[in-house]
Formats: structure tokens, sequence, C-alpha cells
């Protein structure tokens, strides 16, 4: 903290921007998972709710009910149908109302 | 006794007011409290990371600080175990308003325990909670962006994923 005060002072700057420039070690981390709702089944979606260890994801009828804010981004759903979950990339997910967190993903896929 | 037109509109656009005043304000300088209601020690890892050289969060004037009364925003992990609740509490009563309280990690979201005899399963129904940060743990970028969000410099843009991909996973 000294540092910067005193930094600061000089040149007349309290605070800076954020972010400068995008952080290079940003693509390494582990992000939640996104869906393919065209090969999603109900059978599919049973089977990657039953593999989700943090209870973020539930089926609710034609939806698979995705809560974000649950979510560890374990993986285990991706192992399990690679072909229907991928990586979202996305890390920065503050939320200022918990139900923005919570994402229905329609089951588009037909049954085998 | 408040009287009916004291509850209107103009009641409504002074605490907006007041809310945009005292973001503005908590933007230039804010002093965090960290508060683990039983985490792994993850999230508390990540927090700590804050104040190191790579990401510095005092270049956008937060703080930590370890007495409630000094501090302006509570950062709370772990899923609030049951024994700790009247402790979590006296801290954030102790914190003067007005105050902001962050939920950080998928335990203090509600994800990781269920409610039991030992947990809350998540500090949802013991404070009310102003910024929820998703992750397990939050990395020190999606934290810095949550504070951000938490003091009104940054827009939440969570609520427009729709977390659904159209075309073959990466």
């Amino acid at each position: 903290m000294p540092l910067w005060t005193l930094r600061g002072l000089r040149r007349g700057i309290v605070t800076t921007r954020y972010p400068a420039r995008p952080d290079p070690s940003a693509a390494l981390l582990p992000t939640p998972p996104v869906f393919r709702p065209d090969v999603l089944t109900p059978g599919l979606a049973d089977r990657l709710v039953a593999v989700c260890p943090s209870r973020a994801l539930a089926r609710d009828g034609d939806l698979l009910v995705f809560d974000v804010g649950a979510c560890t981004a374990c993986g285990r759903c991706r192992a399990e149908a690679p072909h229907a979950a991928g990586d979202s990339g996305e890390f920065e997910l503050a939320a200022t109302v918990r139900e923005h967190l919570v994402k229905q993903i329609p089951l588009g896929g037909r049954s085998a | 006794m408040m009287s009916q037109d004291a509850t209107g509109p103009a009641i409504q656009e002074t605490s907006e007011e007041l809310q945009r005043t005292v973001t503005r304000m908590f933007g230039r300088s804010l002093h965090i409290r960290t508060l683990d209601t039983g985490s792994c020690a993850s999230c508390e890892q990540e927090i700590r990371l804050l104040a190191a050289p790579h990401y510095d969060l005092h270049r956008l004037g937060f703080f930590f600080t370890p007495a409630p009364r000094h501090a302006d925003l509570l950062m709370v992990t772990g899923p609030m175990v049951q024994v700790f609740e009247t402790a979590a509490r006296k801290t954030y009563d102790a914190i003067p308003d007005p105050k902001i309280v962050v939920a950080t990690g998928a335990c203090a979201l509600g994800g990781v325990y269920q409610p039991d005899p030992f947990t809350r399963g998540g500090i949802g129904s013991s404070f009310p909670v102003d910024v929820w940060i998703p992750g397990c743990p939050p990395s020190p970028l999606a934290l810095l962006q949550g504070l951000l969000v938490a003091v009104g410099r940054l827009a939440d843009k969570v609520k427009d994923l729709d977390f659904a991909l159209n075309g073959t996973p990466t």
C-alpha cells in the first residue's frame, strides 16, 4: 500500500481502470461448462445431473437447469458427454441477483 | 410513523440516489473484511493473492482490514457452519452502515453443501447478499471483477450469458 499511495500521489492517479488489458493467464482457468441444446436429450440430461457432484444441474421437464453459482467447474459433465458439453471460457461471473446465475437450457435433442 | 406519500416514488428515488452516491464513494476507497464461515481455505488463498503484486488490488483503491468496524465490505466464504453463525452475525452487525456483503465461492452460494444439522448450506439465509461470485475457488481475476461489480465500476455480464452452445464444443 505505501508504494502505491506515494506513486498515486505523485502522478495524481487515485485508482486505475480494470482490466487495462486482457490477462494472458485467464485462458488457463477452469470455467463452467456450456451445453449444446440440440444434442441434449432428457436421458442424457439425467446422466449429467447424476454425475454432477455439487448439485449444479437439475432437470425440470424439457429444461436442463444449470446453476452457475453452484458449479465447481470440475469437468465431470464434459467427461461424461464431450459432444454435448464444452468449456465456456467465462470466469468473470459475479452477479448482483442470485437468480441471474440460474440458467435454463432447453433439451432439443431427439431421444434415441 | 411514515405517512402514505412518504413511501412513494420520491422515497424510492432518494434511496436510489443514496445508493449511487455510496457506491461512487466506495469505488474510490473500499476496505474489505474477509470472513471464513467454514470454507476449505481455497477461497482464502485466492483472496490472499489479490494483495500480491500480480493482481495488486490496492491500485484499484481496495484494501484489506482486520477490523469489522473499519470495513465497508464483508467478503464471506464457506457454507456457514451453524456454530459460527453467531460470530458471523456479530461481524456483520459490527460493520458500519452502509455495507456491502459479497458471497464468495460455490459453498457460500449454496452449491456444495446441503443444509444439514452442521451447515446452513450457503450464506444466503444469514445475510442480505449484494454480490455473488461463483467459482471453486473463484480466481483472483474473478474476485477483482466481483469487487468492481459490488462498487458499480463494472456491470455484471453473467445475466446476459445463456450457457447454451450452437456447434461442436471445444
